[in-house]
C-alpha cells in the first residue's frame, strides 16, 4: 500500500537531546498537503499516547486501519495525526516495517528512534525514508559532537534530506503538535486580530479616563472656587444685620450687637479659605476679594483658586474664580415691608397675618394678653388695607353705609383693626380703651381704632418708631447712623411727600454715604446721586445741594412707591429706572442694583425699622 | 533548525484561536465597562455632592438636592450623609458582576458653610 512519494522522516536525538517526538510530529503534520493526517510512529517502551477528544476524520480512519494491520499496535487519533507506539523490543523493526507498508498512499510518516535502532531502519528497503531529522543540542560534548557528524554522514549516504535540529521546539509547540493540532511556524493565526481588539479596547478605556479625569480635575477646582464663594456669601449674610445695627446704644453705650465692617469681611474671608481648604485646595493658593469692599454694605465676595496644570515638558497655572453675592429673593417685591398704597407709608408689623403701624401692633398684644388671661381669644379679621384693597372690597359690596370708598376708610391709615370673634365683643367694649382702642362707629362692634398715637394717617404716624413708642417719631424714630445736620431735611421730606423717613436715611447712606458731593462713574450727583436728567424732572436744578436733592428724593421715592406698592421694587426703580422693574414686577437681575435693594432693605432690618428681610445666597459668576 | 520545519495550515485553528480569544476579549470588555462605570460614578458622585453643598450653603433640603442630581439609575444606589459642613455622597456603581456590584461603594464629598 505505501506508494511511492510517500513522506517518510525519521527523526532520532543524540546525546540524549529532548524534543525528538516533537520535531518529528512537526515534520509529519508539516508534510500534508492536502487534507488528511500525519502518523508518527515512536519507537519506544514507554506508555503510549491517550487519544484527544477531538481528531480529524482521516486520523480515526487510520487509527482503525492500523488496529486491523496490528491488534496489539496501540495507535491513537489525536488531532490531525495518528501516533503509534511500537515498543523498542528486536522485533520493532520488523513492525514498523508492517505498518509503514500498511499506510495508505501519501500519509506522510515521521518516525522517532532511538539512535541503536536508526541504522537499521534507515536501510530498511520497506520503509525507505525519505528524510532524516537528528535532534542534537548545539552544545553537547565533543564526543557527542563526533558522534553527531558519523550519523549524519551515514544518514547522507542513504538519504539525501539530512537536517539537524539545534533547538527543541518550545514548550506550547511541542504540546500542539504532540496534540496534532498546530505547527509552530503559523501559531496564533487569530491571536493578533484578539490582542489588537485587546488593546484597542484598554487604550480607549485608558484614553476616556484620562480624558474625564482632566474634564473633572478642572471641575472640581471650579466646584471648589464656587463652594468657597458662596459660603462666604452666607457669612456676610447672616453678619449683615450685625453690620447694619447701629454701633452705639441710644445711651451713647457701644452696641454689642454691632459688627465692624473690617471684622465682617474677615469672618467672610476665613470662611472662604476654610471652605476651600475643606474641599481639598491649596491655602496658599487661595484668594478672596469683596468688590464692592468701598460699601457701607458690601455683600459680594469673589474667590479664585490657582492650580498648576502639568502639561508636556512644561505646567501651566491656571486660575478659576467665582463670584457669589448677598441678593434679595425674586419674589421679595411682592411683600410690603414698608406700608404703600394708603394713607399710611411707615413700617408695617404683622400681627395674625394683619398688618398695622408698630405702636397699633404693641398696643394690640398687651390687649391680647390680658384677654387671654379673661378666658377670651382675640382675632383680628382686617388690618392695614390700602386703597387698591379697599376698592375691591366696595366693589363687592358698593354700599357706602357698610363699605367705605376708596380713600375714606380709616383701615388705610395702619390704626384700625377688625377685632372678633362676636364672643369677645363684651370683653372689647368694656377693655379696648385700657390699651389705646375705642370703638370707632357703634353700629360696628368689631371696629377699634388706636388713638393713644399720633393721628391716623398722619406724617408722625408715619414715623413712629418700631419699638411703637410715639414719642420716639419723628426726629427720634432716625437711626443713628444718620448724621446730624441731615435730620432736619430727611424728616422734613419724608413728612411732606408721606415717606419713611428711615427709608429716605437708609437709602441716602447707601447711595452717598451722607456725602453732598458724591459722584459716580455713570454720571450719579450728589447725596442722593440724581442723573442729570432725573433731576430735572423733579425741578432739583442743583443735585449737590443736600436739602433740595433730599427733598426730590422724597418726591421720586413717593411716586415710585405709588407706581411699584412695594419698597423693594421702589428701591430697584430708584437705582435701575422704572423702565428695568416694570416688565417683570421684580428687582431686575443687575448685581448691582440687587446688592443696592439687599444692603437698604438689610439696614432697615437692621435698624429694626422693619422685619428682618429674608436674603438669599446666590452665585453671580 | 537548519531548516524551517513548515506544518499544514490546520483548518479550525483560528477558529479555535479566535473563540478563546473572543472570551478574553469579552472579560476585556467587561473590566473596560467596569472600570468606565466606575469612573462615571465618580463624577456622579462628586456633581450630586456638590449640589448637596450648595443646597446646605443655601439653607434647602440636602437630599432633595443631591437626588435631583442625580441621575434616574443611581436613585436606587445613593446614600447621603451629612457630617458637619461636609455632604458625603456614597454611590454603588452599576456592574455586570452582581457580587462586586455589591461591594464597591464609591464616596464622593463636598464642603459649605452651613450656619
Amino acid at each position: 500500500m505505501s506508494g511511492a512519494g510517500a513522506k517518510r522522516i525519521l527523526v532520532t536525538a543524540i546525546g540524549g537531546a529532548k524534543g525528538a517526538e516533537a520535531v518529528g510530529a512537526l515534520a509529519a503534520l508539516g508534510a500534508i498537503e492536502s487534507d488528511g493526517a500525519a502518523v508518527l510512529i515512536e519507537v519506544t517502551a514507554a506508555k503510549p499516547r491517550s487519544a484527544t477528544v477531538v481528531a480529524a476524520r482521516e486520523a480515526k480512519a487510520l487509527e482503525a486501519s492500523l488496529a486491523v494491520v496490528d491488534r496489539e499496535l496501540r495507535a491513537k487519533a489525536r488531532g490531525g495525526m495518528c501516533s503509534v507506539s511500537i515498543g523498542d523490543g528486536d522485533e520493532c523493526v520488523e513492525r514498523l516495517e508492517a505498518v509503514v507498508a500498511s499506510l495508505p498512499d501519501g500519509v506522510p510518516c515521521a518516525i522517532v528512534a532511538p539512535p541503536v535502532r536508526y541504522r537499521r531502519i534507515l536501510e530498511s528497503e520497506e520503509i525507505r525514508v525519505s528524510r532524516v531529522l537528528i535532534r542534537a543540542d548545539a552544545s553537547e560534548e565533543e564526543g557527542d559532537r563526533a558522534l553527531l557528524e558519523l550519523v549524519r554522514r551515514e544518514a547522507e549516504d542513504l538519504v539525501p534530506d539530512v537536517d539537524v535540529v539545534a533547538e527543541p521546539p518550545g514548550w506550547l509547540a511541542s504540546r500542539r503538535a504532540l496534540g496534532g493540532s498546530v505547527g509552530s511556524g503559523e501559531s496564533g493565526q487569530a491571536t493578533p486580530l484578539v490582542l489588537g481588539a485587546l488593546f484597542v479596547l484598554v487604550l480607549g478605556t485608558v484614553a476616556l479616563l484620562a480624558i474625564a479625569g482632566a474634564i473633572t480635575g478642572k471641575a472640581r477646582a471650579q466646584t471648589v472656587a464656587d463652594l468657597s464663594a458662596l459660603s462666604s456669601a452666607r457669612s456676610m449674610k447672616e453678619d449683615l444685620p450685625r453690620l447694619l445695627a447701629p454701633p452705639t446704644l441710644p445711651g451713647g453705650m457701644p452696641n454689642p450687637a454691632h459688627m465692624g465692617k473690617f471684622e465682617y469681611l474677615a469672618r467672610a474671608r476665613r470662611t472662604a479659605v476654610r471652605i476651600a481648604v475643606a474641599n481639598g485646595a491649596s491655602p496658599l493658593r487661595v484668594s478672596v476679594r469683596f468688590p464692592d469692599s468701598l460699601s457701607f454694605a458690601p455683600v459680594r465676595t469673589r474667590v479664585s483658586i490657582r492650580s498648576r496644570v502639568e502639561g508636556a515638558g512644561s505646567g501651566k497655572t491656571i486660575t478659576d474664580w467665582a463670584e457669589a453675592r448677598v441678593g434679595v429673593p425674586v419674589t421679595m417685591g411682592a411683600v410690603p415691608a414698608i406700608a404703600s398704597g394708603g394713607g399710611y407709608s411707615g413700617p408695617l408689623v404683622e400681627r395674625q397675618g394683619h398688618g398695622m403701624r408698630p405702636d397699633v401692633a404693641a398696643a394690640f398684644d398687651r390687649m391680647v394678653s390680658a384677654a387671654s388671661a379673661a378666658g377670651v381669644a382675640l382675632a383680628i379679621n382686617s388690618g392695614f388695607r390700602s386703597d387698591a384693597e379697599q376698592a375691591a372690597l366696595f366693589a363687592a359690596n358698593p354700599n357706602p353705609t357698610m363699605v367705605a370708598r376708596p380713600g375714606q376708610s380709616l383701615h388705610r391709615c395702619g390704626t384700625e383693626l377688625d377685632i372678633g370673634p362676636p364672643a369677645a365683643y363684651g370683653w372689647l367694649a368694656a377693655n379696648a380703651t385700657r390699651f389705646g382702642f375705642i370703638q370707632r362707629y357703634s353700629w360696628e362692634a368689631w371696629h377699634y381704632g388706636y388713638t393713644a398715637g399720633p393721628e391716623p394717617c398722619s406724617a408722625a404716624g408715619d414715623s413712629v418708631g418700631p419699638g411703637g413708642d410715639p414719642k420716639s417719631s419723628l426726629g427720634g424714630s432716625l437711626p443713628a447712623f444718620v448724621p446730624r445736620r441731615f435730620r432736619r431735611a430727611i424728616l422734613a421730606s419724608a413728612m411732606k411727600w408721606n415717606v419713611s423717613a428711615t427709608l429716605l436715611a437708609a437709602q441716602l447712606y447707601a447711595e452717598s454715604n451722607f456725602d453732598p458731593n458724591a459722584g459716580s462713574p455713570a454720571g450719579a450727583q450728589g447725596i442722593a446721586q440724581f442723573m442729570p436728567s432725573t433731576a430735572a424732572a423733579y425741578g432739583l436744578t442743583d443735585p449737590y445741594d443736600p436739602d433740595r436733592a433730599i427733598d426730590a428724593q422724597g418726591h421720586l421715592m413717593s411716586d415710585l412707591l405709588k407706581r411699584f406698592g412695594s419698597p423693594a421694587l421702589a428701591l430697584a426703580a430708584y437705582n435701575a429706572g422704572p423702565g428695568a422693574v416694570s416688565p417683570c414686577d421684580c428687582v431686575p437681575d443687575y448685581p448691582e442694583t440687587q446688592a443696592y435693594v439687599a444692603k437698604i432693605l438689610g439696614l432697615l432690618g437692621g435698624v429694626g425699622a422693619i422685619a428682618p428681610m429674608p436674603m438669599e445666597v446666590e452665585l453671580v459668576r | 533548525m537548519d531548516r524551517v520545519l513548515s506544518v499544514r495550515a490546520e483548518s479550525g485553528q483560528a477558529s479555535v484561536e479566535a473563540v478563546a480569544g473572543i472570551a478574553v476579549l469579552v472579560l476585556g470588555g467587561l473590566v473596560c465597562f467596569q472600570l468606565l462605570a466606575t469612573g462615571y460614578s465618580v463624577t456622579v458622585a462628586d456633581g450630586a455632592a456638590t449640589a448637596g453643598a450648595v443646597a446646605l450653603v443655601r439653607g434647602d433640603s440636602v437630599k432633595a438636592a443631591v437626588k435631583e442630581a442625580l441621575p434616574g439609575w443611581a436613585n436606587s444606589r445613593v446614600s447621603v450623609r451629612r457630617v458637619g459642613e461636609k455632604v458625603e455622597v456614597s454611590i454603588r456603581p452599576p456592574s455586570p458582576f452582581t457580587w462586586l456590584s455589591e461591594r464597591i461603594e464609591l464616596t464622593s464629598g463636598a464642603s459649605a458653610r452651613s450656619k
